[in-house]
């Protein structure tokens, strides 16, 4: 049995390349061990970076509590700031920023602030951190989220925190790309089916060729089981 | 000159209606003794600057001290959750929500630092933040190019941070992660100090690292021995997790109050 925790994780790192810049912010646990699970496989030369402004820290001991700690920064050799990665985004040298939020559309509008019109919100949710900056500067915005309903995946989001170059969505269920303003299924996990995918999905399903998710491997599973040895990837399940 | 005060004196200088940046970010190096304070002292209309706020933003919505929030996210991240206190305060209109991107906080700090009245934003493309808060406008390049978002200046009156080594006079030294502390200390009107440990006069001078906040800047250090707590001070100790809990299940205002006396004697 595939846990969605692992296929979400190892899916993310099988995204990010070697020597790229790649940005994990607040509450990112999952692409944070992503991230660094990248690195032990297929991208040594990965650069993370974060909200401590550690640069690269080396098999950092990751917290369960807080993805915004020093034991980013404990390990790292150099020192960036938050705004100094932000700044870096904005000249467009930002390659990678993982974002999540609690509703998204058809076209990558992401809704992290509130339920409700926005004058007086019936929900008030924690907001999009940097979101709004990150996703339109970021080379790709990758989104994530550890629910795939039809309170997700929506029609039509609340209120439009953030909106730009989302270019995959992750879940428990699937593998969204866009592709020219729309997301695309591209694939889905192997334990599930694009009827449950459609089902539990609030806007229309729409690919170009169905794909199932390419299994974890073995070497996938033990790197996983190094990198994040507490499954902190599942603290958001 | 020896800026050294307490607590209580320090927290008396913040009038209500304050605009107050609080250093620190989530659960990670909050002046969380100082945040007891002001909750004790019953300020009101308080108007919090932050990039990312937790159980200081929650606390002080609780305490009812709380008239604005400028933040990018307010949230105990993944683990503890929401901070149902500010949620509900927010849904209740008694508090008003300026929803920032993290890096909007950031560049109107700048603005202020820098002296200019706002400051261009890139990347605020299509958001509702910009009809949300009102900080955020547009302008045209006056050299020809396309519109650019702008965020106007924020000036806090105060900034409170809480320190590994602080001198008498306000020299003030930050290990580990400085998140946007020393940017608020450029930012702000005036400058609090708490401190893990009180250094000896002309010990930074003698050092290779020096004080990354100078003393003219600072107008009051209290020495606050765990002034962090519950929240994680870098090499000095973690999140107190029982504690983060503890406050919230309180539930409703009444049981602050006791809260805030068991802090008090915890710390004595």
């Amino acid at each position: 049995m595939i846990r969605p925790s692992d296929m979400m994780t190892v899916a993310l790192a099988r995204l990010l390349r070697d020597g790229e810049t790649v940005f994990c912010g607040v509450s990112s646990h999952l692409p944070l061990v992503a991230a660094l699970l990248a690195k032990k496989l297929h991208a040594p030369g990965l650069v993370l970076l974060n909200i401590p402004g550690g640069v690269d820290p080396e098999k950092p001991r990751l917290s369960r509590i807080t993805s915004a700690g020093s034991e980013l920064w404990d390990s790292a050799a150099a020192e960036m700031t938050l705004a100094q990665v932000f700044d870096l985004s904005m000249r467009g040298g930002l390659d990678v920023a993982f974002l999540s939020g609690v509703q998204m559309d058809n076209r990558g509008g992401v809704n992290a602030s509130l339920i409700g019109d926005w004058r007086q919100p019936k929900v008030r949710l924690p907001g999009g951190a940097g979101s709004a900056v990150l996703i339109p500067t970021a080379k790709r915005a990758i989104f994530w989220r550890t629910k795939h309903d039809r309170r997700t995946f929506v029609q039509q989001v609340d209120f439009l925190t953030a909106k730009g170059n989302v270019s995959d969505v992750m879940t428990p269920l699937c593998h969204f790309v866009a592709c020219q303003g729309e997301l695309l299924l591209n694939s889905v996990h192997p334990y599930t089916s694009i009827e449950e995918v459609a089902e539990n999905t609030a806007f229309p399903i729409r690919y170009k060729v169905l794909r199932k998710t390419t299994p974890i491997s073995d070497a996938e599973v033990s790197a996983l089981r190094e990198v994040d040895p507490h499954d902190l990837r599942s603290i958001e399940f | 000159m020896n800026k050294i005060c307490t607590m209580a004196q320090a927290i008396e200088s913040i009038p209500d209606g304050a605009m107050v940046a609080i250093g620190g970010n989530t659960l990670n190096r909050v002046p969380m003794e100082a945040v007891y304070q002001m909750a004790r002292q019953n300020k009101r209309n308080l108007q919090l600057v932050k990039t990312a706020g937790a159980m200081d933003i929650d606390l002080l919505c609780l305490a009812g001290c709380v008239k604005s929030v400028d933040a990018g996210y307010v949230s105990y991240e993944s683990q503890f959750s929401l901070c149902r206190y500010y949620r509900q305060a927010v849904e209740k209109g008694q508090v008003i929500t300026y929803e920032h991107a993290c890096y909007t906080v950031i560049c109107a700090l700048r603005a202020a630092a820098y002296g200019i009245p706002f400051m261009p934003v890139k990347g605020l493309g299509q958001t509702q933040l910009m009809e949300s808060n009102p900080r955020l406008g547009h302008i045209q390049d006056p050299f020809g190019g396309p519109d650019i978002a702008v965020v106007q200046a924020i000036r806090p009156n105060f900034a409170i941070l809480h320190v590994h080594y602080a001198d008498q006079a306000g020299n003030a030294m930050i290990c580990g992660p400085v998140y946007e502390d020393l940017l608020m200390v450029q930012a702000s009107e005036r400058v609090i100090i708490t401190t893990e440990e009180i250094v000896p006069d002309n010990y930074f001078r003698r050092q290779d690292v020096k004080a990354q906040i100078p003393a003219f800047q600072v107008e009051a250090v209290v020495h606050a021995p765990k002034g962090a707590r519950p929240t994680a001070m870098p090499f000095c100790y973690p999140v107190d997790e029982a504690e983060v809990r503890a406050f919230q299940g309180l539930g409703a205002a009444e049981q602050l109050s006791k809260y805030l006396e068991g802090r008090r004697e915890a710390a004595r």
